[in-house]
């Protein structure tokens, strides 16, 4: 190392540099090129985390936001809900997407027995996610992509979907039902 | 069990001589000028991956160029590092390839048998600066506006096609939508591919040739 390129090109080491043989040809523990390959390794290695975990950081950052701001979504009033058969109310809820936000249309089945205890439930099949809807004769709710049942209370009755159908917290305010966690 | 994947690589690949020309190349006794071409080299590698990462937010549009980035900068974690180390890697990029051709000059580095090298060197420092002037424009802000309404209209000024050359720029007689997208896909597509081949040709160059020792007295 060192060498003079000038020189005359050393028969052994040929004119593109020392041939792999004599890489280790040094007396002593660690040779100077081994330290100065290790050095530019581990500064190297020390650039790619400081860039890289914060750039994991930084890609996930949004699947960690909070998307729907409202905490309770008001659905309507209690006198809309059906206590015949499930009744598909409406919402309009903000979502946000990093800068963006935009208003949703989203849609969840209110049943009732009683007139004052309310079941919200998901229209979303909990298969691959296709929307299901009531089917009074047969008194479920029916998905047409995998023909998929699921009884009144949410439970499956045939068909490929793993779990029943998801299921919102409810509550009633001033005539009004709310749901939560949407 | 390395070497020996290492042998088996090598004798598809010859990897091992690949390297030893590369990396174990004979070089004069030089100084830490001679490092001026690779720390622009390590900076664009950054610029290329923190470049990257801000594309997956950015969005080339009037309406949110403006507002992607200052999402990028206040809201996402460790957005601030990515795009500050990009805009300061920028101007060190200008900085560092303006002082490596001073040292080829300095040292008459360009001289026989480097002067195709010098001329790829030429090309790489117009692509850099070409690289500078279309990422100032995508922040979308004042500034932004204010500086590409200056360097298109110096353009202007080049006789006989300086009109033609800033509508061209421009895509139309004025800054607009159209100038942001062909200003984003020209920092982010054009100018880096033609910047990979030609950095490509320099370093090829550089080794094939071998580089030049410090001057002596006289020379
Ligand atoms: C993106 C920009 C550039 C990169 C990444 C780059 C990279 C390099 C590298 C790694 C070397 C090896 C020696 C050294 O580091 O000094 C080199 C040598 C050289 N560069 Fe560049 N360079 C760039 C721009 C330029 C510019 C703008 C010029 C001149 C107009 C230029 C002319 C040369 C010449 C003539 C050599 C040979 C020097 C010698 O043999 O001593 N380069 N370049
Ligand atoms: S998606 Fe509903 S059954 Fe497959």
């Amino acid at each position: 190392m060192g060498d003079d390129a000038d020189g005359p090109v050393d028969e052994k080491v040929g004119p593109l540099g020392p041939s792999i043989e004599d890489e280790s040809s040094d007396d002593q523990g660690v040779s100077r090129r081994k330290l100065l390959a290790g050095s530019v390794g581990i500064m190297g290695g020390a650039i790619a985390a400081g860039i890289g975990v914060p750039a994991v950081f930084y890609v996930a950052g949004p699947s960690q936001e909070q998307q729907v701001a409202q905490e309770w979504v008001r659905l309507g009033s209690v006198t809309s809900v059906d206590s015949a058969e499930p009744t598909l109310m409406k919402a309009t809820i903000e979502r946000r997407a990093g800068y963006l936000t935009t208003t949703e249309e989203f849609s969840v089945f209110v049943t009732t027995e009683n007139g004052t205890d309310f079941v919200a439930l998901s229209n979303v099949c909990t298969h691959l996610g296709c929307r299901v809807r009531w089917v009074e004769e047969q008194s479920g709710f029916f998905c047409p992509c995998h023909n998929a049942v699921f009884n009144r209370d949410g439970s499956v009755a045939t068909g490929p979907p793993p779990r029943p159908l998801d299921s919102f917290e409810t509550k009633v305010e001033d005539g009004q039902i709310f749901i939560k966690g949407v | 069990m390395a070497t020996k994947l290492g042998d088996w690589m090598d004798d598809r690949t010859g990897w091992r001589t690949h390297h030893a020309t590369i990396f174990l190349r004979k070089i004069p006794k030089i100084n830490w000028s001679y490092t001026l071409g690779s720390a622009t080299l390590f900076t664009m590698f950054i610029q290329i991956v923190t470049g990257i990462l801000l594309t997956l937010y950015y969005v080339p549009e009037p309406q949110q160029a403006y507002a992607s980035v200052s999402y990028i900068t206040n809201e996402l974690p460790f957005g601030w590092l990515i795009r500050g180390l990009h805009h300061w890697g920028a101007s060190a990029m200008v900085l560092l390839v303006v002082l490596h051709m001073v040292r080829v000059i300095i040292y008459g580095a360009y001289k026989y048998p480097r002067e195709f090298t010098w001329i790829t060197g030429v090309a790489l420092l117009l692509l850099t600066f070409a690289f500078g002037f279309t990422g100032y424009l995508l922040p979308w802000d004042q500034r932004a506006y204010w500086a590409t309404v200056v360097g298109t209209q110096i353009g202007e000024v080049t006789p006989v096609v300086g009109d033609t050359l800033r509508a061209v720029m421009l895509g139309g007689e004025e800054i607009s939508g159209l100038t942001l997208t062909r200003f984003y896909g020209a920092h982010v597509w054009v100018l880096p591919s033609l910047l990979l081949l030609l950095v490509g040709i320099h370093i090829f160059l550089v080794i094939r040739n071998g580089i030049t020792s410090v001057p002596k007295r006289g020379e």
